[in-house]
């Protein structure tokens, strides 16, 4: 071969227009289903939610006459706003504080060398196969012994320190040139003062890649607040639309509004910051 | 919580050797303050209730603060491994997980590979569209899967019976409803999947592809001995995944979907650990499951670690 032809190129022309043409038409039919897959059951979920409740279990693609009556119901029925602001709190608390920990811990393993530093990188990624079903019930008095139970500091505490956030942190930091906090060191900086003005303004992308993981997963947390939360107006949005789902079942309407409610904020941060998440979730990580 | 990071198997490696330019020096205090937060607070709400955990299977406690715990040695691990309920709850773990497999590795695998030309806009348009899933809470994941599978006037349901299939209890009848549960686990991973897959894909080296083509390599040739092989690393990753987590994943649904019922269809360790615990209020059995459950899967991560160091190909 004496052009360049692009491989995917090369082959299409050997098979002809046609087969390429076909082949093209296969693969957007494929991502088309996938896709349709994903989004469709939240599509379906915000058209019902509009439907008045006549009109609720029609099949047509958009109601006839959408109305906020759902919504009315929803929020006179469950305090929504009221664990919606908690839940803002508690994922925005517990974001912010697995950064701090995260960089604190990360800065140590990078900073100093320590005779056991290999043993803590060990303890901290290994607390990450712990499953936390296994170590429920200590938590559980742990938080009920420390009057945690049923407060917004019970279900943040326990979360704001994790393994994921202290290894990604400790990755990035570790592609940190040495030769500045050397020279920083050696100007007689405090560690203290080097972590926040030279580490930090330098780790601005994981800094905002995990602050978005962590506040995502906070967010859609189920487990913890399920073994802690007693009154509806004390708890996060996941155990608000638990309880309405076990008291209203089988009133579609207002359930599908209150879902639609409960995950307004992350698909408003998901359009804004659409490329941000997917590269954070790609670059870091499942939660 | 469950979470993984893409290069898993990496960090326990990279700690042996850590960079150069540090010097060890006489022991110093201050990285200890550094570390505080995060160990104290693993510490506390890891490893120290893991043993308390430890121990008390050992115990026989009905979790109230103000009734004793009674030591009974082995007994509660006797007992669960002759309950036909634990031995169903196994099986079941082992279902969720193979089921998830088809959803989280291999079809996203080849439509990494099938859609790779995908470019432009349409490109950017389907990655936004199929990572949704992944950021949907699984609480209202639940209830999306509930109102569209609805035995009376779910959407599915209806279509269903408009092509003449009849209604089927996805979350009432035994036969279906652990097939229904993977099957929404395995929804909001699919999408996720596929990007990971299409990333790597789209890292393996054009010229690799390009010679193969050169020496007449037909195109599945060139997928099975070019881009599997290079692909390796995330495949093993998505699979570690799924073994590990596949189960826990599951456990928003269960919980909030059948409550492990129909007929304890869909109860899996980590349901069972939770009702035992919270439901028949027996700490003793939770925690003895808990730690068939954590040696059981500790066994499993450290195979898959040890496979991921052998059999990933890495293009150097």
């Amino acid at each position: 071969m004496t052009i360049d032809v692009s491989p995917d190129l090369a082959s299409l022309a050997t098979a002809g227009p046609k087969a390429g043409h076909a082949r093209r038409l296969a693969v957007h039919a494929v991502m088309i289903v996938l896709s349709f897959l994903s989004i469709f059951p939240i599509y379906w979920m915000i058209v019902t939610s509009l439907r008045p409740e006549n009109e609720i279990f029609s099949t047509s693609l958009w109601p006839s006459n959408p109305s906020l009556e759902n919504y009315v119901f929803v929020l006179t029925r469950i305090p929504m706003i009221g664990m919606l602001i908690n839940t803002t709190i508690v994922s925005a608390a517990t974001a912010l504080l697995q950064v701090v920990t995260g960089l604190f811990a990360a800065y140590a393993l990078v900073r100093w060398r320590m005779r056991l530093s290999g043993v803590i990188h060990g303890l901290i990624a290994l607390s990450w196969l712990v499953p936390f079903q296994v170590t429920m019930i200590p938590n559980y008095v742990l938080a009920s012994r420390l009057g945690l139970l049923d407060t917004l500091t019970g279900l943040i505490v326990p979360n704001a320190a994790h393994a994921f956030a202290i290894l990604l942190l400790y990755n990035a930091m570790r592609s940190f040139p040495t030769e500045i906090l050397e020279a920083a060191r050696i100007d007689g900086t405090r560690s203290w003062k080097i972590l926040w003005q030279i580490v930090v303004p330098n780790m601005g992308a994981p800094i905002a890649s995990l602050s978005i993981i962590a506040f995502i997963s906070a967010w859609n947390e189920y487990f913890w607040p399920l073994l802690l939360s007693r009154k509806p107006e004390n708890s996060v949005v996941q155990i608000g639309l638990q309880m309405f789902m076990t008291q209203e079942g089988n009133l579609w309407g207002p359930l599908m509004a209150a879902a639609t409610l409960a995950s307004l904020p992350i698909l408003i941060i998901y359009l804004v910051l659409q490329r941000h998440v997917i590269e954070s979730f790609m670059k870091s990580g499942i939660r | 919580m469950t979470d993984i990071q893409a290069d898993f198997a990496r960090p326990l490696a990279v700690a042996r050797a850590p960079a150069a330019g540090r010097q060890r020096g006489p022991f110093t205090v201050q990285p200890w303050l550094y570390l505080a937060p995060a160990l104290c607070l693993l510490m506390m709400w890891t490893y120290v209730p893991l043993v308390e955990a430890f121990q008390l299977s050992f115990y026989q406690w009905n979790m109230l603060p103000t009734s004793p715990q009674r030591y009974v040695g082995l007994t509660n691990y006797q007992r669960l491994f002759a309950l036909p309920e634990m031995r169903a709850a196994l099986w079941n773990t082992l279902f969720y997980i193979l089921g998830l497999f088809p959803m989280s590795v291999i079809i996203p695998l080849f439509v990494a590979i099938w859609t790779q030309d995908l470019e432009g806009r349409a490109r950017t348009i389907y990655r936004a569209l199929i990572f949704v899933p992944m950021i949907v809470a699984p609480v209202v994941a639940a209830i999306l899967w509930r109102w569209l599978l609805n035995e009376d006037q779910g959407l599915i349901t209806l279509g269903l019976e408009t092509i003449g299939l009849g209604r089927i209890g996805f979350l009432t009848d035994p036969n279906y409803a652990l097939a229904t549960l993977t099957w929404i686990t395995g929804w909001k991973l699919i999408g996720f999947s596929t990007l990971l897959f299409s990333a790597a894909n789209a890292g393996i080296n054009a010229s690799y592809i390009e010679a193969a083509r050169i020496d007449g390599a037909s195109r599945w040739g060139i997928i099975r001995d070019i881009r599997l092989p290079l692909l390796s690393p995330t495949i093993l990753l998505l699979s570690m995944m799924t073994i590990l987590f596949g189960a826990q994943w599951s456990f928003a649904y269960i919980n909030v979907l059948t409550n492990g019922g129909p007929l304890k269809s869909t109860t899996n360790i980590f349901y069972l650990l939770w009702e035992y615990g919270f439901q028949t209020m027996s700490a003793g059995w939770s925690s003895a499951a808990g730690m068939i459950a954590f040696a059981g899967f500790a066994v499993v991560a450290a195979a898959c670690m040890w496979l991921t160091k052998r059999f990933a190909v890495y293009d150097n």
